[in-house]
């Protein structure tokens, strides 16, 4: 059968120059896709020092298996992947580690001053309500099971279609729509009660 | 009351503009270069490759070692059995030569006549 031709990957000169050798072409691979990936880790761990130390693992294994990379998907898609695949490891290693301190989980707003919402600047007053129902929304995330929090992260969050984010978990995409239904019934049911004291 | 899908669909799009700290990537390529060329240097020497080793036998738990064991134990097995040892090897049993004193042709015989006169006996009899 024919398959339409699929559109040249915007990162092939970059890939190409960092595979022989020039750091700078992979440094600006990290600064093109840096945002991104860390919003699909930190989401996924709540943890900065986690998200820090995975995305080093991330780029330094894209980094070394570039000579593996054949190109048969956009590099994004391929890095993302790795970054989904280690996110994933780790996350069943913390679980089976019994003295998990609850502590450890950090919402965001809860003490990562980094990591902030730039939109609304302007209004303060908005913005500490806004902040208030996140911190409620991120412990809401955070008790969705890997694989719900990661098509929510992926679709809600980064606004990847239901295409992209099937070939990336490599399923199909009426299981991403399926998981995706029952992770929003489950985050409306866990926010209900702080909806209920705000509006 | 339930936020509606659209609610939290939004609520959702607004963690979209997160970002990390102004100059976190920055120092992030520094951290990543430097993490780079302590792997490099690691790999080279000495105590990278007792790590590599460490690593190595670290990747196996306890299942695969015992399947290695045993699979070890197989091959010494297989090769105690194909391979006899010298000192077990089966010596075949001695068979008597059957040994036949044929005649020589009489021509032979003949030729190796002593007809000297030396060769003959007292009573003119050849002897051999």
């Amino acid at each position: 059968m024919f398959r339409p031709a699929r559109p040249p990957d915007p990162d092939q000169d970059l890939v190409d120059r960092a595979r022989q050798g020039d750091t700078r072409a992979f440094d600006a691979l990290i600064l093109k896709y840096g945002d991104k990936l860390y919003g699909m880790v930190y989401n996924m761990t709540s943890n900065k020092e986690d998200t820090h130390d995975l995305l080093q693992d991330v780029f330094s294994r894209a980094y070394q298996s570039l000579g593996s990379f054949r190109g048969q998907s956009a590099f994004y898609t391929w890095i993302y992947q790795i970054a989904v695949n280690l996110t994933l490891n780790f996350l069943k290693k913390r679980k089976r580690r019994s003295n998990l301190s609850l502590n450890e989980l950090k919402p965001t707003g809860q003490g990562e001053a980094e990591f902030v919402d730039t939109t609304n600047d302007a209004d303060p007053e908005r913005q500490a309500q806004l902040k208030e129902l996140q911190i409620r929304l991120n412990e809401a995330m955070q008790r969705l099971s890997e694989k719900h929090r990661m098509v929510v992260t992926m679709f809600d969050i980064q606004g990847m279609s239901h295409a992209e984010i099937a070939k990336i978990l490599k399923t199909s995409e009426g299981t991403v729509r399926s998981r995706l239904h029952y992770a929003h019934l489950q985050l409306q049911s866990f926010l209900q009660d702080s909806w209920e004291e705000r509006f | 009351m339930n936020p509606s899908l659209e609610q939290l669909e939004t609520l959702l799009a607004l963690k979209r503009d997160e970002r990390p700290q102004e100059g976190y990537w920055r120092n992030f390529v520094v951290d990543f270069h430097q993490r780079q060329h302590m792997d490099a240097v690691e790999r080279t020497g000495l105590k990278g490759m007792m790590a590599k080793t460490s690593d190595w036998f670290g990747q196996f738990g306890a299942a695969r070692w015992a399947y290695g064991a045993g699979m070890a134990y197989a091959c010494a097995t297989v090769i105690f059995f194909v391979f006899p040892r010298e000192a077990d090897k089966v010596v075949p049993a001695a068979t008597p030569v059957k040994y036949e004193v044929l005649p020589m042709p009489a021509t032979e015989q003949l030729q190796e006549l002593d007809l000297t006169p030396e060769a003959k006996s007292s009573d003119g009899e050849q002897v051999f």
